[in-house]
């Protein structure tokens, strides 16, 4: 017992040089290792600091702690000797009923407390029988806590107070904080009602961030009070078990930072054998520490309210009076109710907000994969909608990198940086994460330091489980300026304990190299994302499984219609042809000269006929038989065919134009065949023309290679160009230019079949250019 | 006495047309007309109906790829899978030219392969020149009677209008 009051005074004692100590702000800044070791076993020390059981009270009430069922007294501050005039030691005799008058009114409240409330809970006004009768009342409030009961005792305020506070606050405050747009606007509303009620010269309220630093979002300051508004508190001014405190007990008052403290009497519970556990009682002593810093804040009281959202401290309000400032007991519970409402709108209002984006998330989820799944790839699905696909995120640049492609969207670091990340990203400390995030790549990925000059925040989702395969976002640097209240850094005195600090000057710090962090939200939707992603992959690969099996199909199919078409349909063709014949040989003498013409009518459809169905054999073996690459000289191709198609047009005045031709990798014989069918109409179309001119030349253009054939024939009018590749489609009149219909089709399947393009150009009676565009292509390998 | 030309068609059309073009190669030969697969093969290997037939084997086999009951490949194989009728000439006449039947045919030993042209003159040569060359210039097996071609001067009695 000796022992726990010295540890008491001893603790007054060690700190109290430094309590009026205005040491020199420089001694914050004692830049030696030594110096921060011992400033971070000093914030240890200071955490470790038991302040829940400081042994001793605030002295502007007394404390009683009874028995729960005797209600004898057990232990009892010493500032008793001030307010009932005896020595604490003497009302240990005492019980409830023969120290208060309305003692038994009191009793029959206490039964009505709840077995599990620890929170304070008023229990009415009293009068001591130590004191004269009608002497004054005093406000009993009550809380059963570490197996006793812990009865405090202050002076009444105005009975009438609390209709004048906690009404009014109830009805106007609350409706007002219904309608307020922001968080920013709660918060100002709760600091002007606080300030109304309590009376403090300056109230703020702020909210902790993720690394618990305090920025002051709210603010209301009597004249010369200095302003706060818009400055950060670094973490560090609240150590960890005094926002454990804060959490539990949601209203913290100080009203003199030069009280003295009282201690109980005996400083033991009985109960427990240890200090009093002070967490829920409102004259709980303050840490020293704490006292000096609101000194060196020069504020001489201070008020805090918790805000407490989903079970963390989200934020404070707090009030400062330059001068020792009361709180009386109705106001303190009207500003804790005030507290716990508030922390219910901030959590809706986060709630609401976090909704709200989670939609907007989904729906660019659900709008990415509707794309995703009408497009033939996910690349092409995403770029379809980059607003979408990038501001999914909230980020300003996007890549794609799948096997064939690296797509880049909006602001991103150029493509060769965008693969280098993509290697480290696969194989680096980061690999095997499906979703990996930075909001600072020069310190995440060390090994890319150029990375930062277009980028700091990184988001990179996996959606191969075998490639390197990934959807990547990207975040601009957004430099950010955090304005401390003062430098946060304690100091550590001579004696080790630590000295809270001094300066509440503005001081800049710049933080560089920062993007905007990622939401939580936007971290799980990318997983979602990616989850969806992969589906649809797996799909796609399914259709086209699904597509190689039902071409396979269909290409039987093919194989039979074109048999039973040349089998089937030749057999009837050949019959006619040959029975015509038979009957003119046989019968040609008893037919008149218009029935001879009419057999050689049939005779010779029956031929063309068959000439059809043999091209469209032809035409069906083309888009079936396998191709042969090889290097084709097509200066030697386009001669060979001049001189196999020397009989067409011997008789005929051509001006060959041919230029210097290339040599492409292509299948051989049926490029032949494409040229032979090209050239064959050129000669064709320009059969009235004398000089027919015929020229033939090529081009590169970008990855393919160009070949044209151009006549000064009778041209085709465009409005049919569509035509003109279609089979058996034909823009002439059979005695005009015969033909099937068939050779620009062979020549269109034939140039897609080697992944190029055809396309015509004409004008009626002014002639026509056919192109073929075939793709550059690796030599093939010598096939033994 | 000629080795005989087997004609192997089952459609009636082509049958006539066939047996119009092979009349006007003036081949003496005998043409033994069977109509499908199984008969063909009841001929060949001297079954059925056929169980009683002379001796000997047939100067060429004019084969049409399309039997019913039994097809022209099948027929192609059994003649080729026998040591006695091995070295009889097959023809096979279709009126496909689908790759997979030519490739075919000629793994089974096929001698030629002859699409049908549409055109009758072309037909007509194209039979005439098969049965020319197979029964008539190509040296037939050790032991076969070369054979002889009628006199050009005596044109068919068909042919010609009263």
């Amino acid at each position: 017992m000796h022992n726990l009051l010295s540890y008491a005074l001893a603790k007054r004692r060690d700190s109290a040089p430094n309590w009026h100590d205005h040491a020199p702000a420089e001694e914050a800044h004692v830049a030696s290792s030594e110096a921060s070791i011992s400033l971070d076993t000093a914030s240890e020390n200071c955490a470790k600091e038991p302040i829940h059981i400081p042994g001793s009270i605030q002295p502007q009430g007394f404390m009683l702690v009874f028995d729960v069922t005797s209600l004898q007294v057990l232990q009892a501050s010493e500032n008793v000797r001030e307010w009932l005039g005896v020595a604490p030691d003497t009302l240990l005799s005492h019980d409830l009923h023969s120290l208060v008058l309305e003692a038994s009114a009191v009793s029959e409240r206490l039964q009505a407390l709840p077995d599990d409330g620890s929170q304070p809970f008023h229990v009415g006004d009293v009068h001591m029988r130590l004191e004269p009768p009608n002497e004054r009342s005093l406000a009993m409030v009550a809380h059963r806590y570490d197996q006793v009961l812990i009865a405090e005792f202050e002076a009444t305020d105005n009975t009438r107070s609390a209709y004048d506070t906690l009404y009014p606050l109830m009805h106007t405050f609350i409706g007002q904080l219904q309608e307020a747009e922001s968080i920013e606007a709660l918060l100002q509303l709760a600091v002007q009602e606080v300030k109304r009620v309590t009376g403090f010269g300056r109230i703020k309220a702020y909210r902790f961030d993720a690394d618990d630093n305090g920025l002051v979002l709210a603010e209301i300051a009597d004249p010369g009070y200095p302003s706060y508004l818009g400055l950060c508190f670094p973490a560090s001014d609240i150590p960890p078990q005094a926002r454990a405190l804060y959490c539990a007990n949601r209203i913290r008052v100080i009203e003199d930072a030069d009280y003295q403290p009282s201690p109980l009497h005996p400083p033991l519970n009985p109960r427990t054998g240890k200090p009093l556990d002070m967490t829920f009682a409102a004259l709980r002593s303050v840490s020293p520490v704490h006292l000096q810093y609101m000194r060196n804040m020069q504020t001489q009281a201070s008020l805090s309210i918790s805000l407490v959202v989903r079970g963390r401290l989200w934020g404070m309000i707090s009030g400062h009076h330059a001068s020792a400032h009361g709180v009386g007991v109705h106001t303190r519970t009207a500003c804790e109710l005030l507290g716990r409402v508030l922390s219910l709108q901030i959590e809706a209002k986060e709630a609401q907000a976090q909704t709200q984006h989670l939609l907007s998330l989904r729906q660019h989820i659900v709008q990415l994969l509707s794309s995703m799944a009408d497009r033939d790839s996910i690349s092409e699905g995403l770029l379809a909608l980059p607003e979408a696909f990038v501001g999914f995120a909230q980020a300003e640049g996007a890549a794609i990198i799948s096997a064939a492609r690296c797509d880049l969207v909006g602001r991103t670091p150029p493509q060769a940086l965008v693969n280098a990340l993509v290697h480290w990203l696969s194989q680096g400390s980061a690999a095997g994460n499906t979703v990996f995030h930075t909001d600072n790549v020069s310190r995440d990925i060390d090994v890319l330091p150029e990375l930062g000059q277009y980028a700091a925040g990184v988001l990179a989702v996996a959606i191969s489980q075998l490639h390197s395969h990934y959807l990547i976002w990207f975040k601009p640097e957004q430099t950010r300026t955090v304005t401390w209240a003062g430098k946060p850094e304690k100091s550590v005195s001579a004696s080790g304990a630590l000295n809270p600090r001094h300066s509440f000057e503005r001081w800049q710090q710049t933080y560089r190299g920062y993007s905007t962090p990622w939401d939580p939200l936007e971290l799980t939707s990318a997983a979602e994302l990616r989850t969806a992603v992969l589906g649809i992959v797996l799909r796609k690969a399914e259709e086209v499984a699904q597509l190689a099996g039902e071409l396979k199909k269909s290409n039987k199919e093919l194989e039979a219609f074109s048999y039973s078409v040349s089998h089937d349909l030749r057999a009837p063709l050949r019959h006619i042809a040959g029975y015509a014949e038979l009957l003119g040989d046989f019968e040609g003498n008893k037919l008149s000269e218009r029935g001879l013409r009419f057999l050689e009518h049939i005779g010779e459809s029956a031929r063309f006929a068959g000439t059809l169905v043999d091209n469209l054999l032809n035409f069906s073996q083309m888009g079936r038989a396998a191709l042969r690459f090889s290097e084709v000289n097509l200066q030697a191709m386009i001669e060979a065919i001049q001189v196999e198609m020397q009989p067409d047009y011997a008789e005929r005045n051509i001006d060959w134009r041919i230029q210097p031709m290339p040599v492409v990798i292509a299948d051989a014989a049926f490029i032949h065949l494409a040229l032979r069918n090209l050239l064959s109409n050129a000669l064709k179309y320009s059969r009235p023309r004398d000089p027919a001119i015929i020229e033939v030349g090529t081009y590169s253009q970008g990855d393919e290679q160009v070949l044209y054939v151009r006549d000064n024939g009778v041209g085709f009018d465009m409005e049919y160009a569509n035509k003109l590749f279609g089979v058996f489609q034909r823009l002439h009149r059979m005695e005009e230019f015969e033909g099937t219909g068939i050779g620009l089709a062979s020549v269109r399947r034939i140039i897609e079949r080697h992944d190029g393009r055809v396309w015509a150009e004409g004008k009626l009676d002014e002639g026509a250019i056919f192109y073929i565009a075939l793709p550059n292509r690796p030599i093939p390998p010598l096939t033994t | 006495m000629l080795k005989p030309i087997l004609l192997i068609e089952d459609n009636p059309h082509d049958l006539e047309l066939t047996l119009v073009a092979l009349e006007r190669s003036q081949l003496a030969n005998e043409v033994i007309v069977l109509r499908d697969g199984a008969e063909a093969l009841d001929y060949l290997f001297r079954r059925g109906a056929y169980a009683e037939r002379d001796d000997g084997n047939p100067a060429v086999l004019l084969l049409d790829l399309k039997l019913p009951k039994v097809d022209g490949l099948e027929v192609l194989k059994a003649v080729r899978e026998s040591a006695e009728l091995r070295s009889v000439p097959i023809v096979m006449l279709t009126s496909s030219r689908e790759e997979p039947d030519l490739q075919r045919a000629y793994e089974l030993g096929v001698n030629a392969y002859v699409v049908k042209p549409v055109e009758f003159k072309e037909f007509v040569s194209a039979i005439s020149d098969l049965g020319v060359f197979w029964a008539v210039l190509n040296e037939p097996p050790p032991g076969s009677l070369r054979l002889q071609r009628r006199p050009t001067s005596s044109r068919d009695a068909h042919d010609t209008p009263d």
